[in-house]
């Protein structure tokens, strides 16, 4: 299946490195933990659960993506899926 | 990957990905729509990769001693111009003069001078060498210094090793 052939040629885990990288860079990464530090204060640090975490960053989180970031990736994306005849 | 086959089974536009863009004007071509939940799908693993962390460091009561880091990294940042560690956590940053913590006191409560001090054998020349001024040592012993090379031109192997332009790249004083 073109999943995993996407997961075996280790694109998937190229682009999660430069994702992560990038998001690091601009700060990303930064604003995220200082939402959950601020959330887990809140509520109680024992309180936290997981899936709290991720709920209270993911809208912000997809929405602070830097634009040039998101092109980045889009484009490597779209290259690799070209380039690998999966389309 | 999971392709991107969402809500509207009836709005099949291609093969490979059902488009649910219904929120944009324009229609978004089926690749466009896979382009774009690869990316998506990586943008959660990002999240959840964060909230993990942030999970962790909260349960684990970590938070205190990120704190207290942070202002101790904006210290140090502060001193040094233009310098930024970039560690997340405090385990990447070593005791003493470890990332580059010249003068300020160490997890330890130690200062160390900013050019280390300890005196070290050479193992090239043998001699005894200041720690901090040891690189600018080795150049010199090992590659500029004429006394080092004119040691081994008496050697049989010398000549094997040596560049014309006396490049020291594969000049070798073990040989």
């Amino acid at each position: 299946s073109s999943t995993s052939r996407l997961v075996e040629s280790g694109e998937k885990e190229r682009l999660m490195e430069l994702l992560r990288e990038r998001l690091v860079e601009c700060g990303w990464r930064d604003d995220m933990k200082a939402l959950c530090r601020a959330y887990a204060r809140k509520k109680g640090r024992n309180n936290v659960t997981l899936d709290d975490l991720i709920h209270v960053i993911t809208p912000k989180g997809r929405a602070s993506v830097p634009d040039a970031v998101k092109a980045e990736l889009l484009q490597r994306i779209r290259s690799f899926l070209m380039s690998s005849s999966l389309w | 990957w999971r392709t991107a086959i969402e809500q509207n089974p009836s709005t099949q536009i291609g093969n490979q990905a059902a488009g649910m863009s219904s929120s944009n004007d324009a229609p978004v071509s089926p690749r466009s729509q896979l382009v774009l939940s690869c990316f998506e799908e990586l943008l959660d693993f990002a999240v959840a990769d964060v909230a993990s962390e942030c999970h962790r460091i909260a349960r684990l009561g970590l938070d205190r001693s990120v704190d207290a880091e942070e202002e101790e990294l904006r210290l140090w940042a502060a001193r040094v111009a233009g310098d930024h560690p970039g560690a997340e956590d405090g385990a990447t940053r070593a005791a003493g003069g470890g990332g580059g913590n010249k003068g300020a006191p160490d997890v330890f409560g130690q200062t160390h001078p900013a050019i280390a001090a300890d005196v070290v054998d050479c193992m090239n020349c043998g001699r005894p060498v200041v720690a901090g001024r040891f690189a600018p040592h080795l150049e010199k012993c090992m590659g500029k210094g004429r006394k080092a090379r004119a040691k081994t031109t008496r050697s049989s192997t010398a000549g094997r090793y040596r560049n014309s332009n006396g490049n020291t790249a594969s000049y070798s004083p073990y040989s």
